[in-house]
């Protein structure tokens, strides 16, 4: 590897006819070449580094617990018992209700802005979606915990608790303590936060739509609707899927907000408003204060969050392409 | 043959087809980009069943003009055209305007009313670069035609096969209809779009330098197709190429930093210019 | 044959029409929804925390309940976290991103990296505070600012390197040739011309990175620890802005949370203004 980045820089060196010259510029180029290499080795070191400490860490729990960690849904300390089913449910279905309400919204935004928008106010409403981007989501859980949540126990599930047969099916799906704490409102309040980089990806790709395949539609007498739906989404189908992969990867792993509206319960979430945990939010509340195989059970579960976010954002990574970002 | 009297006024060389003739028939057109003035009072007369074909030095607004036809321009705010441009008699640049009746009633038509996905229904266009949507072959002509009619399965075949025979891309295809219409060569590529503007059934269509982007083989098949398909169309073509208007157009507008210089038919335009500047056009001094 | 177009009804017409206010009406209604959510949680923000503003807030540590105090430990704290991590995360992602962007043309090993890079930029930031945590806080045997200092620089750094590899393309080839074409190395052109052609863009790359990290608090949770009292100790745990208000917002006392109030104000008034600003430059460094 050395020599693979040290040929160029003294390919580069500058031809003087003072020989001191050429040799301490061409010395300094390399180190410089060196420094940047470095640099760039050390992003790859932190990835590299994340993923092996993780494994480490973790490696008690999952040898001692073997595919139980998976299917078992006890998580309880004060047994050393652990089972992260119900942590890596949550997760899955935060983060994907989260998707089912944000991609809608976030692909008429982005329509919105592309074609609809007046030029007037275009550019301050793209500032507004990207500043809902720049929110901390500590903000977002504070929001969710004293405003979201109680309006949400007031003026949805004390009325759904009060109408609904609990024994029914609707019942049972909108079981829950109405305090507003729940897996749904956890995934409203990420949606939320996932919205604006799905809606600016989007935006971009609508943007790369080439002028001459757009007037055409239009030329055929295409409503925008038309237009819009049957050429332009079908032409950065790819690249949607990008976006949609891009926030979904931001929900999974999502921690402050969720832990601050989840209920933080280690149960199997059976209904909508149950309270539940997401991998995140259980390491979040409990990794401070663990010990022994606590501690590496906690791990273990950030080893899984680990995969599956890897996975989803090196799959949007791809289907977005580094030209058209 | 007559001149038109509304043109008395101007240096426009003008023979014009009669009024009776005329499916679209521009008067007095101003066009800006912003507060950029791209055409200045241009008169174009297009004639039903003929090959109307503009020319010029790049930026005269040859393509500025064929994109007011079909209010392409509409897209984009701040592009903006006043004048008249009469389609069937009726004013498309203000619907308010008192139609012709005789006119509209010449072409059995029905009023636009200011609609523009009605008017670029009835005016199609083909792009200077070809255009196939992302789709298969079969359904790059289906879907313009899904948009304004209903079709079976057996009617959507034959218009699809009708639309390709006409646009001479048939023999070509036939075998894979359903694979994208991507994986066709640029001259193709074309063709289909060609194909996809008729099928449609229009009663104008506007071709915007449709061989630049082509080779000669290309070309010539393009050329053959429009020759063939004007018995069923009228249709306006801008190119840079003067062989190909002299041999394909019956009308010839030649145009000059956003005026309409001369309006001929072809057969004596490219033979005896009568201004200056389209002699100089032809002869090849504006390169 | 002849024009179905024309005949083919108004229904259909209609419908399509329709169809498109409806859809219009949706894509305007999402639009609603998303700049209702930024007015509504800037709106809390103001309501709950502006009361509570006051020169206590900068002056006083944090206090324990019923009794007064401020944020001075948790703001100091920060600033020091957010600066070393910066200073980290600048030196390491400028560089990187200067290595991805003139020596990495054509070079796997510069793909994988940008590729990596890509994914490490929205990495769950909970998972780089274990990783801090297993490498520098459960070896050294205590939390400490130095761990949550090298926790916020692994999440600013992807930022930073992105944006300067994105800003060095940026610059036209013509200014390295010039530079090279005078005798100077590689190396001393991108130093002394590069990097100073692109000065808005690397800080904004800075002010970026500067904005992703202040907020975040789960990376500190198991790394800077929290410190009730202010601390210039950097093996020692420290005070940090938005541990300070996830502790006071679970906690039960009115007088605390509205402390968290105010310190979720005063966290999102700097990311956001670290984030138009730095938009801002980026945008005006692109023109």
């Amino acid at each position: 590897m050395a020599e693979a980045h040290l040929a160029p820089a003294g390919e580069t060196a500058p031809r003087m006819d003072n020989s001191r010259g050429v040799s301490r510029a061409g010395r300094n180029d390399a180190i410089f070449h060196g420094l940047c290499f470095s640099a760039a080795m050390v992003l790859l070191a932190t990835l590299a580094g994340l993923l092996i400490s993780l494994l480490i860490g973790g490696w008690p729990a999952l040898s001692h617990f073997g595919l139980g960690f998976f299917t078992s849904s006890v998580w309880d300390p004060v047994a050393d018992e652990y089972g992260a089913a119900g942590p890596i449910v949550g997760t899955l279905i935060t983060a994907f209700m989260a998707m089912v309400m944000a991609v809608p919204l976030a692909i008429g935004i982005a329509v919105f802005l592309v074609e609809f928008c007046p030029r007037a106010i275009a550019h301050w409403v793209a500032v507004a979606v990207e500043l809902l981007a720049g929110i901390p989501s500590i903000v977002y859980g504070m929001w969710g915990l004293f405003v979201l949540a109680p309006w949400f126990a007031e003026n949805v599930q004390m009325p759904l608790l009060m109408t609904l047969d609990p024994e029914s099916f609707w019942g049972k799906l909108f079981y829950g303590i109405p305090n507003g704490a729940n897996i749904f409102t956890a995934s409203l309040i990420l949606a939320l936060m996932v919205l604006p980089y799905i809606a600016s990806v989007f935006r971009e790709l609508l943007l790369s739509v080439p002028t001459h395949v757009r007037e055409a539609a239009y030329g055929m007498g295409c409503t925008p609707f038309e237009v819009v739906s049957s050429i332009m989404i079908p032409y950065v189908r790819r690249g949607a899927i990008g976006a949609v992969m891009l926030g979904l990867g931001r929900a999974l792993g999502e921690t402050m907000a969720v832990t601050f509206i989840i209920g933080n319960s280690h149960e199997f979430p059976t209904s909508l408003f149950a309270s539940g945990s997401t991998i995140a939010s259980t390491i979040a509340n409990e990794f401070a204060e663990a010990t022994g195989m606590h501690s590496a059970a906690l791990v273990a579960l950030g080893l899984v969050l680990f995969v599956i976010t890897f996975v989803v954002l090196a799959a949007a990574r791809l289907l977005i392409g580094r030209e058209k970002h | 043959m007559s001149f038109d009297e509304t043109q008395a006024d101007t240096p426009t060389v003008m023979v014009a087809p009669p009024q009776s003739e005329r499916v679209v028939d521009v008067r007095g057109l101003d066009f800006f980009y912003g507060k950029n003035q791209a055409l200045f009072n241009v008169d174009l007369p297009v004639a039903r069943n003929q090959i109307t074909a503009l020319i010029g030095p790049s930026g005269c607004g040859k393509s500025t003009l064929l994109r007011t036809l079909n209010k392409i321009y509409d897209l984009y705010p701040g592009q903006r055209a006043t004048g008249q441009i009469l389609f069937n008699g009726e004013n498309m640049l203000n619907p308010r305007d008192e139609v012709d009746a005789s006119q509209m009633a010449n072409a059995g038509g029905v009023p636009i009313k200011g609609d523009v996905a009605r008017l670029r229904a009835r005016i199609g266009m083909v792009f200077q670069r070809p255009t196939p949507f992302p789709m298969s072959i079969y359904d790059n002509i289906a879907f313009g035609v899904r948009l304004h009619q209903k079709a079976s399965k057996a009617e959507m075949d034959e218009i699809v096969e009708r639309s390709l025979t006409r646009a001479a891309l048939w023999n070509e295809v036939k075998d894979k209809l359903h694979t994208s219409g991507l994986g066709l060569s640029g001259g193709q590529q074309q063709r289909l779009c060609v194909a996809r503007g008729i099928a449609v059934e229009p009663e104008v269509l506007l071709l915007d330098e449709p061989a630049s982007a082509l080779d000669p083989m290309s070309t010539a098949k393009l050329e053959a197709t429009l020759m063939e398909l004007k018995d069923s169309f009228t249709i306006v073509i801008v190119t840079h190429n003067l062989q190909q208007a002299a041999r394909i157009s019956d009308y010839t507008g030649f145009m000059l930093l956003g005026k309409m210089v001369e309006f001929r038919p072809s057969s004596e335009a490219f033979i005896k210019p009568e201004t200056e500047a389209m002699r100089d056009y032809v002869t090849g001094r504006y390169g | 044959m002849s024009a179905p177009v024309k005949s083919a009804g108004f229904d259909r017409h209609m419908r399509r029409k329709l169809v498109n206010y409806i859809f219009v009406g949706l894509t305007t209604l999402a639009t609603l929804v998303a700049v209702a959510g930024l007015v509504m949680i800037l709106g809390s923000l103001m309501k709950n925390g502006l009361g509570g503003l006051g020169l206590h807030i900068f002056t006083m540590d944090q206090p324990a309940a019923g009794t007064e105090g401020g944020l001075k430990n948790a703001i100091l704290g920060s600033l020091v976290l957010c600066a070393m991590g910066m200073i980290g995360a600048v030196v390491v992602g400028i560089l990187a991103g200067t290595w991805l962007a003139e020596y990495g043309e054509g070079n796997k090993l510069a793909s994988a990296v940008r590729f990596l890079n890509d994914v490490l930029l929205s990495a769950p930031s909970i998972l780089v505070g274990l990783f801090i945590y297993e490498i520098l806080v459960a070896p050294f045997g205590g939390f400490s600012a130095i761990a949550g200092a090298a926790a916020l620089a692994c999440l600013a750094a992807p930022v930073v390197t992105r944006t300067t590899e994105d800003i060095l393309r940026l610059q036209a080839n013509h200014l390295r040739e010039a530079g090279m074409a005078l005798g100077a190395g590689k190396g001393y052109v991108i130093r002394a011309i590069i990097w100073r052609a692109s000065r808005t863009g690397l800080v904004t790359g800075a002010l970026l990175g500067f904005a992703r990290i202040s907020g975040e608090t789960a990376p500190l949770l198991f790394t800077a620890l929290g410190n009730a009292f202010t601390s210039w100790d950097l093996t020692q745990p420290i005070g940090a802005l938005p541990k300070v208000i996830y502790d006071f917002a679970n906690s039960p006392y009115d007088d605390l949370r509205q402390l968290a109030w105010v310190g979720a104000l005063l966290i999102s008034f700097t990311v956001l203004s670290a984030n138009i600003i730095g938009r801002a430059l980026a945008r005006g460094s692109n023109k």
